[in-house]
């Protein structure tokens, strides 16, 4: 999916670094921006991890064995627990990848030039166009990975809580701050999280970003008001016309 | 005393090893053990783990389900409906928590039939939200999934607080549900009022 000509990331380094601190302050790994679906398969490693992104989102986590994983990248067992452990070694690196990737996605519209509610629309959907043009990846990190065990949760974590700061970031703005939980953002987050999960669980992974009116609605109404947040929703909706709405 | 069926044993069993063990974790040996039947008689219930998982999960949401809808029916109007119906839905979840623990978190590591279970039970409690469209001044301009975005806020919340540990002081939580709940319809301002305000 062509990115949009809005999203284009001109990050300042100021606002950028910030940005990184907070990723590597959860010890997330850095973003990377070159890893298309079916990624260009550099190494067994790559073929390995788009290998079992794939697998489990077709079979299930619990389901995937290691001989599928290796079968589908055409890599040997031999190799492969050169690379991992095991099984759960090799999600997780598939899992660290994919969070790179979206961490990337948000790092690259992030900028100090915008007001933060356009920083929200623009990260909002960047990430719902990057989910729906990876849609083993997304259904591998939002669905197979609490199956997965402990790791993958917390890396999963760890991604919502930068996530969070940004959006706490709406505090900030000169808004009249009524009785507001300090708990807003994780509930918008989570009704975001929400509606993307029912919509890649009911297969309509491709049609994500028909989701950003709603998404851009909640996560802006706690700091911006309601009148406000239906505006942002308007806006993004126009700046981001979704092909079938 | 009528002794409980070897279903009913194996139901509880799912429920008290999983939130022990985790749901990776368990076998249906632990099963059996827990519920003092033997093999034979679980496979005759359940082709499988999962099927004895999914039947517990059903018979849980369906409690839950009923409690929240009668706590509902005791107010006249929205929002303290939604009020009763939250505070029924923490309280019994607090009173069981392993059955929250089962209902919320774990069904996670289920895979996804679990999880599609999981979403048709909470689509038990869109009443609770939807009476808020009709009831908000905004109500039609809303976003068409509003109503589904409340309910994730609200059970993200809840599970977030069974995760850490903190089921038993889930009634704590209803300022927090409430206000995730009311503000889509009504805005944060006046969602604030109405959490302060009377019951």
């Amino acid at each position: 999916m062509p990115r949009t000509p809005s999203t284009n990331g001109n990050a300042s380094p100021a606002r950028a670094k910030e940005l990184d601190e907070l990723i590597e302050q959860e010890q997330l790994p850095a973003g990377r921006d070159d890893l298309a679906e079916p990624p260009v398969a550099h190494s067994q490693r790559e073929r390995l991890l788009v290998a079992v992104a794939k697998t489990t989102a077709e079979k299930g986590y619990g389901a995937t064995t290691i001989g599928d994983v290796c079968t589908e990248a055409g890599v040997s067992r031999a190799t492969f627990y050169e690379l991992f452990k095991d099984k759960e070694d090799c999600f997780h690196a598939a899992m660290e990848l994919s969070l790179a990737d979206a961490m990337g996605s948000i790092v690259a519209v992030y900028s100090p030039d915008k007001p933060w509610a356009t920083m929200v629309r623009d990260a909002a959907a960047a990430f719902l166009e990057l989910l729906a043009s990876r849609p083993t990846f997304a259904r591998m990190a939002l669905i197979e990975a609490p199956a997965s065990g402990e790791r993958a949760l917390q890396l999963y974590a760890s991604g919502k809580r930068v996530l969070q700061s940004l959006l706490e970031r709406g505090r900030e703005d000169p808004v009249e701050e009524e009785a507001i939980p300090t708990s807003a953002a994780r509930a918008a987050l989570a009704a975001a999280e929400s509606l993307i999960v029912g919509q890649i669980l009911s297969g309509n992974t491709a049609r994500l970003p028909e989701l950003l009116p709603d998404i851009v609605y909640i996560t802006t109404l706690p700091y911006l008001g309601q009148e406000e947040a239906l505006r942002q929703a308007r806006e993004a909706e126009r700046e981001h016309p979704a092909a079938d709405r | 005393m009528v002794a409980r069926s070897q279903r009913e044993r194996a139901l509880d069993a799912a429920v008290d090893v999983v939130a022990e063990k985790g749901y990776a974790a368990t076998t249906v040996a632990d099963l059996t053990r827990e519920a003092g039947i033997s093999r034979t008689t679980f496979y005759e219930m359940f082709p499988d783990k999962e099927a004895c998982f999914l039947a517990a999960y059903d018979v849980a949401a369906d409690v839950l389900a009923r409690r929240v809808a009668a706590a509902f029916e005791t107010e006249p109007a929205w929002p303290a409906r939604a009020r009763a119906g939250l505070e029924a839905l923490l309280e019994s979840l607090a009173e069981e928590p392993a059955i929250a623990r089962l209902a919320l978190v774990d069904f996670g590591a289920a895979g996804p039939a679990a999880q599609r279970r999981y979403r048709a039970a909470l689509q038990r409690m869109t009443p609770l939200f939807d009476e808020g469209r009709d009831f908000a001044p905004e109500g039609r301009r809303l976003p068409p999934n509003t109503s589904r975005m409340a309910i994730g806020a609200v059970v993200g919340l809840i599970a977030e607080e069974i995760a850490a540990g903190r089921a038993e002081q889930l009634p704590g939580l209803l300022p927090e549900v409430l206000f995730a709940t009311l503000s889509p319809y009504l805005g944060p301002e006046a969602a604030a009022l109405a959490v302060a305000g009377e019951r």
